[in-house]
C-alpha cells in the first residue's frame, strides 16, 4: 500500500515583500537580517522584506499542528501561501499530496482567515450555499450539510440572518462553518478563537477537538497558547520569518519538571535519598515539610514517590508545577531577542 | 464562472446602487418624454413648411445630443460600478475566503466581468431605445441605422469596462475610477481641443489629429460615439455636415474606420484577459 502523503509539506519557503519605507543606518548594516537592498541616504526606497525565511515542516495527516510566534512573525503569509492566497518566491508547498494550486486538492480543505469579511449583505443561507456551491456540493446534498454545519457551529435559526447584523463573534462561527462545509480532510484555522467570547472560545476547542478524533487534520495558527497545548499533537514555534522549534509540546521543555511534594517530616536520609534519584531537592522556605524536587520526566517524579515511602515518610501531596507551551514560549522568543 | 457571474449579479441587485441609477434612469426617461412632449406640442411650424417634414427634423435635431447624454450615463454608470469590481473585494477582504476554494482565479475575473457586461449592456440598450422611442413617439424619426448605432454604443461601454477589468485588478479602486475618469474625458477633450485648433490654427491640425488619434486608441470611447453618432444622423443631414471640412467635436461625419473597430474588439477581449493575468498572480 502506498504511504499517505503529508497533510502539508514546506520546503525551503521563502517570501520576500518589496516594501516601501526611508532609508535607515539599521536598513544599511542590515543589523535584522530581514531586508535587503540598497538604501540611498533619506531617500524613500523600495527593499525586499523577508517575511519568511528558508522554513520548511512537514505536517502529517491526522494530526493537528500548532502554529506558533509573535506577531509580525511571518505566520500568517505561510499559512496565506499554504493556501494559495500569496506566492512564495521560493521554494515548494504540497498540501494533501499535491500543488497549492490543485483543484481537487482544495475540495478536501477547509479555511477560516483570521477575522474574516465576508459579504455582509449575505443571509447565513445564502452564504453557505454559495461556499457550498464553489466546493461542488448540489441540491439536496448542499441543504442538508448547509443546516449540519450551522447545528455545529451554534447557529441554528439564523438562516435568514443577514451577515452585516452578525457579531464578531458569529462571523467567526459561520466562517468555522463555511470551511466545513467540505467535510474537509485538512482544516487550516487562522486565529479562529478571536472575537469569541469564553463560551464560544470553548466551543470552538470542542469541535476542533472533535474534528481532530474523527481523523481531520488541523493546522492551527493561534495565539491562544491553551488551546494550541490542549488540542495539537505538534507545535512549530516561528519568529522573524525562521522556524525556531518543532515538535510534540512536551518534547520542546528543555528544562526539568518541578515536583513539589508534602511530607510528614523532613530527614536528611529522605533528603539524601531524594537527592539520588532527582535533578535537585531543596526545601520550601517558611514551610518545613514542603520540598521541590526537580526531575526529568514523569516516570522520575514517580520514583520520587515510591522513595518517599522508602525512607518511611508519609506522603501527603505531590503536585507538579505546571510546564506551560505559554512558558516555553516566552522562552524561545525571549532568548531571541535577548540575543539580537 | 456562471456562478461568480450569478453572485455577482445578486450583490448588484442587493447592493442598490444598480437598482437607484435605474429608477432614476426611469425617472429621466418619463421626464424627458413629458418635456419632449411639450416642446413639441408647443413648437410653431413655419409657414410654407410640411409639418410632418418639421418634426422630423426636430427627431433628427434632438437625437443626437440626446443618445449623447445616454452614452455619458452609460458610460459613468460603466466607471461607478465597475471601479471597485476585483479591487474593491481585494480591500474588503472578502476574496481570502473564496479564492482558497477550488475554482480558478480567472473564473472569478471573467465571471464579475460577464456580469458587468450583461448588466451595462442592458442598461445601455434601455436608455438609448427608451430616448429614441420616445423621439420617435413625437417626431416620427427612427434612425434608419439604429442597430449599427446602439452597437457602438455597447462596444464604447465595453471597452470601457475592459479598462475598468485590468486596472481594477491591478490598482486600488479610487486610482482605477479616477483613471477611468480621466482618460475618458481626456478622449472627449481633445476631440474638442481638435475642433478649436481647426478654427485657429489650422496648419497644428495634423499634430492634434495624431495626438488624438493616440489617445483614442489609448481609449477608444470618443471615436465609438463619433461611429454611433454616424449611424444616428440621416445621409442628408450628414451630407450637409460634411460640406463643412471641420471635424465636429460631438457629431461623425463618417462611420469609425473598420481599423478602429477591431482595435476596440481587440481591447475589449485583451485587458480582461490582461486583468485574469494579473489576478492570477497577485498576492491577496
Amino acid at each position: 500500500m502506498p504511504q499517505e502523503s503529508p497533510a502539508v509539506e514546506v520546503e525551503n519557503l521563502r517570501k520576500e515583500f518589496l516594501a516601501e519605507g526611508l532609508s535607515s543606518p539599521l536598513m544599511n548594516r542590515g543589523a535584522t537580517g530581514r531586508t535587503s537592498g540598497v538604501a540611498l541616504q533619506n531617500l524613500k526606497v523600495y527593499h525586499q522584506l523577508v517575511a519568511v525565511d528558508d522554513v520548511s515542516f512537514v505536517m502529517h495527516r491526522g494530526e493537528a499542528f500548532g502554529f506558533l510566534g509573535p506577531n509580525g512573525a511571518g505566520k500568517s503569509t505561510i499559512v496565506k501561501i499554504i493556501t494559495g492566497l500569496v506566492k512564495p518566491t521560493s521554494g515548494t508547498v504540497r498540501v494533501l499530496g499535491r500543488p497549492v494550486d490543485d483543484l481537487e486538492m482544495r475540495r478536501k480543505v477547509g479555511y477560516l482567515p483570521e477575522l474574516p469579511n465576508f459579504h455582509r449583505w449575505l443571509r447565513t443561507r445564502e452564504f453557505l450555499e454559495f461556499h457550498g456551491r464553489l466546493y461542488g456540493l448540489h441540491g439536496a446534498t448542499l441543504a442538508k450539510r448547509c443546516a449540519e454545519v450551522l447545528v455545529l457551529v451554534g447557529l441554528e435559526g439564523r438562516e435568514q440572518q443577514k451577515l452585516g447584523a452578525f457579531s464578531k463573534g458569529m462571523l467567526q462561527r459561520i466562517g468555522l462553518a463555511q470551511a466545513l462545509l467540505n467535510r474537509p480532510e485538512l482544516i487550516i484555522l487562522d486565529e479562529p478563537v478571536s472575537g469569541l467570547d469564553p463560551v464560544g472560545q470553548s466551543d470552538m476547542r470542542n469541535i476542533l477537538l472533535r474534528l481532530k478524533a474523527e481523523g481531520t487534520s488541523v493546522f492551527l495558527n493561534s495565539h491562544q497558547l491553551v488551546d494550541v497545548e490542549m488540542i495539537c499533537d505538534r507545535v512549530a514555534i516561528i519568529n522573524r520569518g525562521k522556524l525556531l522549534k518543532i515538535g510534540p509540546p512536551q518534547s520542546l521543555f528543555d528544562e526539568p519538571l518541578t515536583v513539589e511534594l508534602h511530607v510528614d517530616r523532613v530527614s536528611d536520609e529522605l533528603l539524601r535519598h531524594l537527592g539520588s534519584l532527582s535533578l535537585a531537592v531543596r526545601q520550601v522556605e517558611d514551610k518545613p515539610s514542603h520540598l521541590l524536587v526537580e526531575v526529568q520526566n514523569e516516570e522520575q517524579a514517580a520514583d520520587i514517590a515510591a522513595g518517599v515511602h522508602d525512607c518511611g515518610a508519609r506522603l501527603y501531596m505531590m503536585i507538579p508545577h505546571g510546564r506551560s507551551l505559554e512558558d516555553l514560549f516566552l522562552r524561545t522568543i525571549g532568548a531571541l531577542r535577548h540575543d539580537q | 464562472m456562471l456562478l461568480i457571474a450569478r453572485f455577482t449579479f445578486k450583490e448588484v441587485i442587493r447592493r442598490r446602487l444598480f437598482l437607484a441609477v435605474l429608477l432614476l434612469s426611469i425617472f429621466m426617461l418619463g421626464g424627458f418624454a413629458l418635456l419632449f412632449n411639450y416642446a413639441v406640442d408647443h413648437t410653431r411650424v413655419p409657414a410654407g413648411i410640411d409639418p410632418q417634414l418639421y418634426s422630423s427634423a426636430l427627431g433628427i435635431f434632438a437625437i443626437v445630443p440626446i443618445i449623447w447624454l445616454a452614452y455619458l450615463l452609460s458610460s459613468f454608470m460603466t466607471i461607478i460600478m465597475a471601479a471597485g469590481m476585483i479591487s474593491g473585494e481585494v480591500e474588503a477582504g472578502t476574496f481570502v475566503v473564496m479564492v482558497p476554494k477550488p475554482l480558478r482565479r480567472y473564473e472569478i475575473v471573467f465571471g464579475k466581468w460577464l456580469c458587468h457586461n450583461l448588466i451595462l449592456g442592458t442598461y445601455t440598450a434601455l436608455l438609448f431605445f427608451g430616448f429614441t422611442a420616445i423621439i420617435y413617439w413625437r417626431t416620427g424619426y427612427w434612425p434608419e441605422q439604429a442597430l449599427n448605432a446602439v452597437g457602438m454604443l455597447e462596444l464604447g461601454v465595453l471597452v470601457l469596462l475592459a479598462l475598468m477589468t485590468l486596472s481594477s485588478a491591478l490598482m486600488p479602486t479610487t486610482v482605477n475610477g479616477a483613471i477611468a475618469l480621466v482618460l475618458f474625458i481626456s478622449a472627449q477633450i481633445v476631440n474638442v481641443i481638435l475642433y478649436i485648433v481647426q478654427i485657429i490654427a489650422p496648419d497644428k491640425v495634423q499634430t492634434f489629429r495624431d495626438i488624438s488619434i493616440v489617445i483614442n486608441l489609448v481609449m477608444p470611447t470618443d471615436a465609438l460615439w463619433h461611429g454611433s453618432s454616424y449611424y444616428l444622423t440621416p445621409t442628408t443631414a450628414l451630407n450637409v455636415l460634411q460640406q463643412f471640412s471641420m471635424r465636429s467635436p460631438f457629431v461623425g461625419t463618417e462611420p469609425a474606420p473598420l481599423a478602429m473597430i477591431i482595435w476596440a474588439v481587440i481591447y475589449c477581449v485583451v485587458l480582461p484577459m490582461g486583468a485574469a493575468w494579473f489576478f492570477q498572480r497577485r498576492d491577496l
